[in-house]
């Protein structure tokens, strides 16, 4: 099995930001938010160190839990610094921007890592379509059609137009060209059955994020099933799951520790958004989370209370590499996207937890 | 090559009117609306049948859609090339009194309006190719007349959205298909296709991303060896582009027909307010 680490960039604030979105930018601070970014870089090339197979970065925008609104620009950096980890894109949300773009972009980026990029193709969540204005009901369809569209801009040897129902173009070649032939391995999202049927049969590798893994189980059937009937067969290495993970020496120690500073400490005055009950709607997906309003942070959670916040991977290294052992048995999946910036855990905790699951869990999840 | 509509009785748009010409002895059918320059169209090996793209170009050109020898009840045609089959068609155009026009083919009739534009291009200002059947991937075979359903989805991005063809009659089939077949010659034509190097008129190459019957793969062929060659993929469509997509095809060919190259140039408005 592989292991990749997700790299939001996550600002860690001194003090609870406003629980809305999008998060006014006074709630700002220059030094952390510069603070941020380079934390983020210590934290990748930790990962490649201690033997990560690769590193992810994302697309989300206007908040703090993410500072990266255009991933390709943090893996243009990260490009520079890791010498042999995959450079995985997930990813470019597709319908809030221009699909030609987003194929210059990965081809730039194939390159400068030298044919290390994972080309994820994703589709958003509610929240993220109020960041430009995009219809939300024509997103499913803006995305199908970009992600045909980048795939074409990659593979037609000769300038051609696209008469699309949301793109057009009269003449498109994509300068530079992707290293890897014919393009980069395309993830995109499994999370609902929907997603799940066109990646099966576009023959594309597939994502699932933060779900149970018995509801991991049955989406990831449910991919198989769909790209046995498109007539091909998916391996482990097609198969991806994005989860939270917390490790420390011992069960409790880890429990703890996230109980007091992995979550979002609410406010009193929070107050539900547009965005936020949009986001609740949306069915999962999101990269970030947060600890339910009524979260009493004295009180240590059950791991079952995390897990239903996301966070699939918690304990000692024995028991996450259980946790590990489960997922894969149940879903056959063969990379895992592991987040352990949590919210709100400091730099040194992360590096920490790190640095335990290199040592302990890493070398036998490679055995797997 | 179309799916066989012939036996289907296809009602043209109210604006179409039939009218019949004279040329080599062949009493050829046409359907006509509209009023500017002429735009002429080649159908496929199923055929003359309308699409709601001939009623959209029929506002801004006037549309002669004829009914090639040998097809629909007209009498057997034994000509033996395509060459000869485009020549009837351009003296066909000229006995309707009209010197120069925009070309358009679909599929068979794609071969046939290229070796027309090669024959005369000084009558041709512009050609239009709708997934052109002259040249396909080797070891293309006919789309499979016996298997409906296949047929559909060969030709319909969603087919649900149209009535199943009725099969083929074998009637109809037994006097066209031969000839389509010795008409448009083989899968890769080395001759034909050295011959377009040397064609001068502007040329716009459009495919169906699904099309099921030619492979869209094959645009970027006509682009090599066309000079003057645009290639655009049509989203959503199969090998019924104009079935499929009427008013992206439109969009499209009437720019393309209206500049010629420099389509590329938009002229779509970005103001929301002014």
């Amino acid at each position: 099995m592989k292991a990749w680490i997700f790299h939001p960039v996550t600002y860690v604030p001194s003090r609870p930001l406003p629980q809305v979105w999008p998060v006014p930018a006074t709630a700002y601070d220059t030094e952390i938010g510069e603070r941020s970014f380079h934390n983020a870089i210590e934290q990748a090339i930790t990962a490649e160190q201690l033997g990560f197979d690769g590193v992810s970065v994302a697309e989300h925008h206007y908040a703090g839990a993410s500072l990266t609104p255009n991933p390709s620009v943090m893996a243009g950096a990260l490009s520079q610094r890791l010498k042999r980890a995959t450079i995985a894109m997930l990813g470019a949300t597709i319908p809030l921007t221009n699909p030609v773009r987003v194929a210059e972009e990965y081809a730039i980026l194939d390159n400068l890592t030298g044919g290390r990029l994972v080309a994820g193709m994703l589709r958003g969540t509610p929240n993220e379509f109020l960041t430009y204005g995009t219809n939300p009901d024509e997103t499913r369809a803006q995305y199908e059609e970009g992600v045909e569209l980048i795939l074409k801009a990659w593979t037609e040897p000769l300038p051609f137009g696209w008469q699309g129902r949301h793109y057009q173009y009269r003449t498109i070649s994509v300068w530079p060209r992707p290293v890897q032939k014919p393009y980069p391995p395309v993830f995109v999202s499994a999370n609902s059955r929907e997603s799940g049927s066109f990646a099966a049969r576009m023959h594309l590798n597939m994502g699932l994020s933060f779900c149970p893994v018995h509801v991991a189980a049955q989406l990831s059937a449910f991919y198989r099933e769909q790209a046995h009937k498109a007539g091909w067969e998916p391996a482990a290495d097609n198969m991806l799951y994005r989860g939270f993970i917390h490790v420390a020496e011992t069960d409790q120690k880890a429990m703890e520790e996230v109980a007091h500073t992995y979550w979002q400490v609410p406010t009193a005055d929070a107050k539900p958004s547009v965005a936020h009950s949009a986001s609740e709607t949306s069915g999962g997906g999101t990269a970030t989370a947060t600890a339910p309003a009524d979260l009493d942070v004295k009180k240590a959670l059950s791991a079952d209370q995390f897990k239903s916040m996301g966070l699939q991977f918690c304990g000692s290294p024995d028991s996450v590499f259980e946790q590990i052992r489960q997922l894969k048995n149940e879903t056959g999946v063969g990379i895992i996207d592991f987040v352990f910036q949590g919210i709100s855990l400091p730099h040194d905790m992360v590096l920490h937890s790190m640095e335990l699951f290199g040592k302990e869990v890493l070398p036998r999840m490679h055995d797997l | 090559m179309q799916k066989d509509t012939t036996t289907v009785t296809t009602t043209p748009s109210a604006a179409f009117k039939e009218h019949y010409v004279e040329a080599d002895g062949f009493r050829i059918r046409y359907l006509e609306a509209g009023q500017g320059t002429p735009l002429v169209h080649l159908h496929g090996a199923g055929g003359l049948s309308l699409t709601p793209a001939h009623d959209l170009l029929s506002q801004s050109h006037r549309v002669i859609a004829f009914e090639m020898p040998g097809f629909g009840s007209s009498p057997i045609n034994n000509q033996e090339t395509m060459d000869e089959l485009a020549a009837t068609m351009g003296r066909a155009t000229t006995n309707l009194g009209i010197d120069t026009f925009n070309l358009w083919g679909t599929s068979f009739g794609g071969k046939t309006a290229l070796a027309l534009a090669l024959q005369a291009p000084e009558r041709i200002s512009a050609l239009l190719l709708e997934a052109p059947a002259a040249i396909r991937p080797e070891g293309t075979a006919p789309p499979p007349a016996n298997d409906p359903e296949a047929m559909m989805r060969a030709f319909h991005a969603h087919p649900e959205r149209f009535a199943s063809a009725p099969p083929p009659d074998p009637e109809v089939r037994a006097r066209t298909w031969p000839m389509v077949m010795r008409l448009m010659g083989p899968n890769r034509d080395h001759a034909f296709e050295e011959r377009l190097k040397t064609l001068s008129v502007p040329v716009l190459v459009l495919f169906g991303t699904l099309d099921g019957v030619i492979s869209p793969e094959m645009g970027r062929i006509y682009k090599s060896l066309i000079p003057n060659c645009h290639f655009v993929l049509v989203y959503d469509a199969a090998h019924a582009l104009t079935e499929d997509r009427p008013e992206a095809f439109t969009e499209v060919v009437s720019d393309f027909l209206e500049r010629h190259e420099n389509f590329v140039v938009s002229r779509r408005s970005t103001v929301i307010h002014p």
